[in-house]
């Protein structure tokens, strides 16, 4: 269960190397037992955020409070903090046992509640089994880094910064080297190994489906900002910005004008929507899902437009229909062909209104070219 | 049909040119050193006569004093010399690879600057600057000479391993508790054992090599294998000699392909 504590804390974090500024005043608090994912771009300067926290860099300004106590100086071998790192590194000249052995051996018997050298061993080696089990590596022990396949080395390099009992694990794309099958079934496994331990993740990855299911808390990074922080749902559901909608999931963004409370106005049609306080005419960016946009029959559309182009899915057909100004893109189970006029319909709710995003390059939906407008056209 | 055959001829006698050129090269290169290796097991003193073979002169050769004392320094310097040159070397590289890479460059630029110095200038200016600080020369001299042209074996035989490296090591180490003195020789030392022990089997076989620049920086006192037989020579050769150079070309022929072979594995 996730505490209602703050246990790692950045006030106005700014990170520069050389000229570049990697982040740029970030605010971001952790509670206990929480699973954070950083989600950005590459480059968005997540990772380095994460080794922040690890304490692998330094600031160039701001704090970080780990129980309220400032632990910006504190180097990474005094945290009570360990790290999954991207490519594992495992120590190769090391079997299985002692890679997991390694951050407990370096600790005195007092430390694991023991008092003799004898005791020590024997209670590092409960320890190294309980956690080769929690990972389902019983029996490896004696193995060789080699030996071990990309998803075997995964979980040992799990195993081996969970034996030290963290109060804080980062993992940084942990799953980047795995097939999309393992990938899937390590999401699902950790998250559970989050639960059981009661420990709190702070997990860095590009992949917005991967953060989607695994955590409690996602906080969407872009040129070392954080966007928008909130829920899996939350984030899906209300992207606060042109941004984070393209990012999450997939999605129309077109230019509207708010024409008042509750109306906006897109690609010369108005549309009922549920957002108010923003000023009269004042452009902005609307977000709509592709499952939100029902196709309906040409007459009573809101807008109508023609297929130029359908793809299966699997699960769905994605169209693209070109309507107004815009190529929209339309996701449905039942598929219109390549030419047929269709209408489309958009109930209030699942129309999003954002504030234009401060971005050199909004990832508005295409624009028609005039010869497709004209075809589309009665 | 006429034209494969040709083609058959062709590629036959390219063939034959390589197989008699290669042994032209490898004539040219090593007859000097098989007609020695011959006349060590030669039993006559002659050197235009063979009168059978023998192993007296290895015999002789392990029954003289003075290159019995003279192996003794050559294997003692060589020692001494790649121990601590491996020590240098390793850190050194470790300290240049943590470094910004401008300042690392410009190292290793003057590090490999005594590899390619002639040895005849290596050799006097370290013999200049002992005579100049008045150190007497002798065997430890010898010893800080072979020390200073070996490190640059170390150095380059680590610094690529380091590179290879992932580098998430050190960290790593040190999020699981290791002071970073500690996560230097528990991990990052044995993760570049093959380059240190590749760079330490170069320094020893330099070492033992080395002809110019201990003549230069040892006085007749303290006399290693390659100056006694340089000096033998002005006496006029005796077999014994033969033997002992036929012994040395063996170990370091030895050294060579064992560390071109080390060097292949680690490139795999």
């Amino acid at each position: 269960m996730i505490q209602d504590m703050r246990l790692i804390e950045l006030k106005g974090v700014c990170k520069q190397f050389g000229d570049t500024e990697v982040l740029h005043d970030v605010d971001l608090y952790i509670r206990k037992c929480e699973f954070i994912t950083l989600l950005g771009p590459s480059g968005c300067g997540k990772t380095t955020l994460l080794r922040i926290i690890g304490g692998f860099e330094m600031p160039s300004s701001g704090e970080v409070l780990f129980e309220g106590k400032d632990m910006t100086g504190i180097p990474p071998y005094k945290r009570r903090i360990n790290t999954v790192f991207q490519k594992y590194a495992l120590f190769n000249h090391l079997n299985v046992y002692d890679n997991i052995a390694f951050g407990l051996n370096l600790k005195t018997p007092e430390q694991l509640g023991v008092t003799t050298k004898k005791e020590m061993k024997a209670e590092i080696g409960r320890r190294v089994n309980r956690m080769l089990k929690l990972v389902k590596m019983e029996g490896y022990e004696k193995r060789s880094i080699d030996a071990l396949s990309g998803g075997q080395q995964q979980r040992i390099a799990i195993a081996r910064a969970l034996v030290n009992e963290p109060e804080v694990l980062l993992l940084d794309e942990p799953l980047g080297a795995l097939d999309l099958k393992l990938r899937k079934e390590m999401q699902l496994e950790l998250k559970a190994m989050q639960q059981q331990l009661g420990i709190t993740f702070i997990y860095v990855t590009h992949d917005q489906e991967e953060a989607l299911t695994m955590s409690d808390t996602i906080a969407v990074m872009n040129g070392g900002r954080i966007q928008q922080i909130g829920d899996p749902k939350g984030i899906y559901d209300e992207p606060k910005n042109a941004f984070v909608a393209d990012f999450i999931g997939e999605s129309n963004i077109i230019p509207g004008v708010m024409l008042e409370d509750d109306l906006v106005r897109i690609s010369d049609t108005d549309f009922q929507c549920v957002d108010e306080g923003f000023g009269r005419n004042e452009p902005v960016d609307v977000v709509i899902r592709p499952e939100d946009i029902m196709l309906v029959g040409e007459d009573v559309g809101m807008l109508t437009g023609v297929v130029e182009s359908v793809i299966f899915k699997g699960v769905h057909y994605e169209m693209m229909i070109v309507s107004g100004d815009y190529k929209w893109k339309v996701q449905s189970t039942t598929m219109q062909p390549a030419g047929t006029r269709v209408g489309m319909t958009i109930v209030p709710y699942n129309i999003h209104i954002m504030h234009r995003a401060e971005m050199d390059h909004i990832p508005y939906n295409e624009r028609v070219t005039p010869a497709q407008s004209e075809e589309a056209r009665p | 049909m006429v034209k494969k055959t040709h083609m058959e001829n062709i590629r036959k006698s390219t063939r034959v040119f390589r197989v008699v050129w290669m042994t032209l090269v490898l004539i040219f290169l090593y007859a000097p050193i098989l007609v020695m290796i011959a006349l060590s097991f030669n039993a006559s003193v002659s050197r235009s006569q063979w009168t059978g073979f023998t192993f007296n002169w290895y015999v002789q050769l392990f029954h003289d004093p003075t290159i019995l004392g003279a192996l003794k320094t050559t294997l003692e310097v060589a020692v001494i010399a790649t121990v601590v040159s491996t020590v240098i070397g390793t850190l050194g590289a470790i300290g240049m690879h943590s470094m910004n890479t401008g300042m690392a460059n410009a190292l290793i630029n003057v590090s490999y600057l005594p590899m390619t110095t002639p040895d005849i200038v290596t050799g006097v200016s370290l013999m200049l600057m002992f005579i100049f600080a008045h150190v007497p020369l002798g065997k430890w001299t010898m010893i800080m000479a072979h020390i200073a042209f070996d490190i640059p074996y170390v150095l380059f035989s680590v610094m690529p391993k380091l590179r290879q490296m992932n580098p998430n090591l050190y960290e790593a180490a040190l999020d699981l508790g290791c002071h970073p003195i500690k996560a230097l020789y528990k991990v990052i030392v044995p993760e570049i054992m093959p380059g240190i022990f590749t760079g330490a089997l170069l320094a020893f076989t330099m070492s033992l090599d080395d002809f110019v620049i201990s003549y230069f920086t040892s006085s007749d006192m303290y006399p290693n294998l390659s100056r006694i037989v340089y000096s033998s020579t002005k006496l006029g050769v005796k077999p014994t000699m033969y033997a002992l150079s036929t012994l040395m070309f063996g170990t370091i022929l030895v050294l060579l392909v064992l560390i071109n072979r080390r060097t292949e594995l680690e490139n795999l």
